[in-house]
C-alpha cells in the first residue's frame, strides 16, 4: 500500500509535467491543427534561460516568470515569422519548419549552455545542477498512511492543478479564451464574426510556449539538473497524453498527461522484471498505437471528418 | 513565361552525351578517392555514403508516398545489431550478415506498416518517433543483454583480416587497399559505395515503374490513389518494408567499419533519425538526386565546421558569428538551412536547380508509350 501511494504520487507528479507539455501541444493543435514538434525544446530553451537567471542570482520565482515570458515571446514570434507563412505552402512544410526548430534550438541550447554537441542518447551530457521549485531535502516528506510521499511531488501537483484552474477560467470566461475556443472550431466563421484569427493564434503559440516552460523547470526541479536530452522523452510522453485525451480537448490533455505519469510509474515500479526503466519509454509506443488504431480520436477528442 | 533559350531532347543525342559525361565524372570520382584521396576525406566519404543510402531508403517512403517516419534510426540499428551478433557472437562472415539484416528489416518494416494503414501524417510521426526513442530502450533491456550485448554493446563486428583473405590486384593496383595491414578504410569505401549504388538502383527501379507512380499517387491523394485501383495496403506494406530494409545496410556497414556496436551511437538514436530526415529534405524530398545532394553537403559542412570549437579555426569574417560558442555549429546552420530552404524550396536543393534549370533548358520528354516514363517532378506549389 505504501509503495502504491509512493508510485501513484510520483506519477501524478511526472505526469503532471507531461499535462503541461502536452497542454501546449493541444492549444496549438486547436487553433492550427499542426503538431509542434519543436514543443520540448522551445520549453528546455526556457529552463535554461530560468537556470541562467538562477545563476545571476535571482530568486526562482522571479525566474520562472521570466522564463514564462521568454516562452511567451518565442512562441508568438515563432508563430509570426516562421509558421504562419510556410502555413499557406503545406502541412509538410510546418512539420518540417517544427522540426528544424527543434534541432536549431537544442544546438542553440548547446552552444550557450553547455559545450557539448546535440546529444546521443540525452544521458551523460554535460548538466548543470537545477534547483527545485520545493523543497526537495531527503527528509521534506510527509507521511499519507504510511508512504513517504515527497513535498515536492505535491507541490508539483498542486502548482499544476491551480495552473489548470486558472487555464480554465482564462478559456471558458474571457474574451481572449472565447475567442481561441471559436477559432479553434471554425477559424473562417471566427474571422467572419470579427475576431481577429492572426492575434488568436500569435496568443496560442506564446501561451502553450509559457506553459511548457513552467513544465520544463518542474520537470527539471524533479530531476534537480538540467541537460540537452531533458525533453526528449517527455515530448513523447506528452505526445502519448495529447493523443489519449484527444489532441483537440485541453482537459483531455490534463487528464492524459496524469493517466500517462501513473501508468508509467506503476509498470516500470510493478513489471520491474519486464518493463523496467529500460522500456518505460514503450508505454508511451503501446498508448499512442492503441489510443490511435481503437480510437484515433481519443478519450475527449471530437471525431475528424474528412473530405474528399 | 517565356520560352527557355535551349531544348533538349530526352532520349536524344545531346541529353544522352550529358549522361555519360556525369557518370564519367562520377566513376572517377569513385576511383581517384579510394585510391589517391587521403584517410580523412576517405573516411568524410564513406560517412557521407551511409548517410546518402539511409536518407535514399527514407525518401522511397516519405519523398515519394508521403509517409513520415521518425523512426529510420530503428531500422539501421537493425542491421548494425544484426551483422554484430552474427558476427560477434556467431562468427558469420560480415557479408552474408547483409542479407539476413535486409529480410529482418523488411519484415519489421511492413510489421510497422501496418498501423500505418490506418494512421496518418503527423500521428504516423508520432509512432515512428516513438519506435525510435523504444528502439536503444529494447537495445539496454536487461532481458535481451545476451543477446545485444545492453548498454555496453558488442565489440568485435569488424572484417578480420586474416591470411585467407585473398588480395587483388589489378595490373599492380589493389582496390580493396592494404587489407592486412592498418589502412583498411579503401575497402569499407567500396563497401559503402556498393550499397549506395543498390539502394540508388532500388529506389530508381521502384519510382520509374507502377509502382512508383502508385507511391506518388498515394501522396498526393490517397482517397484517389484507392478510387484508381491502387491497392493501398498493400502498397504501403511493401515500401514500408523496402525503405526499412534498405536503411539496414548501411547500418551493417556501420558495424563492420567501426568494429563496434553500441546503442547510444548516434545514428542508431532518434538524433539519427532526424538527421536522415533533415538531409533528405535539404537535397529535395521526392528526388533521386535529392538525398545525393543533402548527404554530401552535410558531410562538408558538418566536417568543415567541425573544429570551430576553437576559435582560432574559424575564418575572419565569420568569427564574430561563431565565435562566441564552444560547440561546432554545423548542426545548427543546417537546421537554419533547413528552415529558409523551406521557405524559397519546399522541394530542397535539387528542387531549386530544377526550377532554375527550367528557365535555361527545356526538356522534351519521350513521346508516351515509346518507353517508360519518367516520374513527374515534384512540381513546386507556389510556382
Amino acid at each position: 500500500m505504501e509503495l502504491f501511494l509512493q508510485r501513484l504520487f510520483d506519477g501524478l507528479s511526472q505526469g503532471s509535467v507531461y499535462s503541461l507539455i502536452a497542454l501546449g501541444l493541444v492549444i496549438i493543435y486547436r487553433g492550427t491543427g499542426h503538431l509542434n514538434f519543436a514543443q520540448g525544446e522551445m520549453a528546455l530553451f526556457c529552463t535554461y534561460v530560468v537556470y541562467q537567471c538562477g545563476e545571476w542570482g535571482l530568486p526562482i520565482g522571479i525566474s520562472v516568470i521570466i522564463g514564462m515570458l521568454v516562452g511567451f515571446a518565442l512562441g508568438a514570434v515563432t508563430e509570426v515569422t516562421l509558421i504562419r507563412p510556410v502555413a499557406k505552402k503545406s502541412a509538410f512544410a510546418v512539420f518540417i519548419v517544427t522540426l528544424g526548430l527543434f534541432q536549431f534550438l537544442n544546438w542553440l541550447d548547446g552552444a550557450i549552455w553547455s559545450d557539448q554537441p546535440l546529444p546521443n542518447s540525452g544521458v551523460g551530457s554535460n548538466q548543470q545542477s537545477f534547483p527545485s521549485l520545493f523543497p526537495n531535502k531527503p527528509d521534506d516528506f510527509i507521511n499519507v498512511f504510511g508512504a513517504a510521499i515527497k513535498l515536492q511531488s505535491i507541490g508539483v501537483f498542486l502548482l499544476v492543478l491551480v495552473l489548470f484552474g486558472l487555464l480554465f477560467l482564462l478559456f471558458n470566461y474571457t474574451k481572449l479564451g472565447l475567442a481561441m475556443n471559436a477559432v479553434a472550431s471554425n477559424a473562417e466563421s471566427a474571422k467572419l464574426v470579427g475576431i481577429r484569427t492572426n492575434m488568436v493564434l500569435m496568443v496560442s503559440w506564446g501561451l502553450a510556449a509559457a506553459i511548457g516552460a513552467l513544465g520544463g523547470v518542474v520537470f527539471a526541479g524533479i530531476n534537480s539538473n538540467v541537460n540537452l536530452g531533458l525533453m526528449f522523452t517527455v515530448f513523447i510522453y506528452a505526445s502519448a497524453a495529447a493523443t489519449l485525451g484527444g489532441f483537440d480537448s485541453p482537459g483531455g490533455a490534463v487528464l492524459g498527461g496524469l493517466i500517462i505519469g501513473v501508468i508509467e510509474n506503476m509498470a516500470a515500479g510493478y513489471a520491474e522484471e519486464w518493463v523496467g526503466q529500460e522500456l518505460k519509454v514503450g508505454v508511451a509506443l503501446v498508448v499512442i498505437l492503441v489510443v490511435l488504431l481503437v480510437k484515433p480520436s481519443g478519450l475527449f477528442g471530437t471525431a475528424k471528418v474528412e473530405r474528399v | 513565361m517565356n520560352p527557355a533559350p535551349f531544348t533538349i531532347k530526352s532520349g536524344g543525342t545531346a541529353s544522352w552525351a550529358i549522361r555519360i559525361v556525369i557518370a564519367a565524372a562520377l566513376a572517377g570520382l569513385a576511383l581517384w578517392i579510394p585510391t589517391s584521396a587521403s584517410n580523412g576525406l576517405i573516411d568524410s566519404c564513406i560517412t557521407a555514403l551511409t548517410l546518402m543510402a539511409c536518407a535514399m531508403a527514407l525518401n522511397l517512403l516519405l519523398g515519394y508516398t508521403g509517409q513520415i517516419s521518425i523512426g529510420h534510426s530503428a531500422f539501421f540499428g537493425i542491421g548494425a545489431y544484426t551483422t554484430g551478433i552474427l558476427v560477434s557472437g556467431y562468427g558469420w562472415s560480415p557479408f552474408q550478415t547483409f542479407a539476413v539484416a535486409f529480410v529482418i528489416a523488411f519484415v519489421v518494416g511492413a510489421l510497422v506498416s501496418l498501423p500505418a494503414l490506418r494512421i496518418k501524417g503527423v500521428y504516423l510521426a508520432l509512432v515512428t518517433l516513438a519506435l525510435g526513442l523504444v528502439f536503444p530502450q529494447i537495445i539496454k533491456w536487461p532481458k535481451l543483454e545476451w543477446l545485444t550485448g545492453g548498454a555496453r554493446g558488442l565489440d568485435k563486428t569488424g572484417f578480420r583480416f586474416t591470411k585467407d583473405n585473398p588480395t587483388y590486384e589489378i595490373f599492380g593496383w589493389n582496390p580493396w587497399g592494404t587489407l592486412r595491414g592498418e589502412n583498411v578504410k579503401p575497402f569499407h569505401f567500396w563497401i559503402a559505395m556498393g550499397i549506395v549504388v543498390i539502394v540508388y538502383l532500388a529506389c530508381r527501379g521502384v519510382v520509374k515503374s507502377r509502382a512508383g507512380r502508385s507511391l506518388i499517387a498515394i501522396r498526393d491523394n490517397e482517397t484517389a490513389a484507392a478510387v484508381m485501383g491502387v491497392n493501398l495496403a498493400g502498397t504501403k506494406a511493401l515500401v514500408f518494408g523496402l525503405s526499412a530494409a534498405l536503411c539496414s545496410l548501411p547500418g551493417c556497414l556501420s558495424a563492420i567499419r567501426t568494429g563496434n556496436v553500441t546503442p547510444d551511437s548516434t545514428n542508431i538514436t532518434v538524433a539519427g533519425s532526424i538527421t536522415f530526415l533533415i538531409v533528405m529534405v535539404v537535397g529535395g524530398a521526392g528526388s533521386l538526386w535529392g538525398p545525393i545532394v543533402g548527404s554530401v553537403l552535410y558531410v562538408f559542412v558538418t566536417e568543415l565546421t567541425g573544429d570551430w570549437s576553437d576559435t582560432d579555426a574559424i575564418p575572419a569574417v565569420l568569427r564574430p558569428l561563431f565565435g562566441w560558442s564552444n560547440t561546432p555549429p554545423g548542426t545548427g546552420i543546417f537546421a537554419v538551412l533547413l528552415i529558409v530552404l523551406m521557405f524559397v524550396a519546399p522541394f530542397g536543393i535539387v528542387g531549386m536547380y530544377r526550377r532554375l534549370q527550367a528557365r535555361v533548358v527545356t526538356v522534351v520528354p519521350k513521346p508516351a508509350g515509346t518507353g517508360t516514363i519518367s516520374a513527374p517532378a515534384a512540381t513546386p506549389v507556389e510556382a
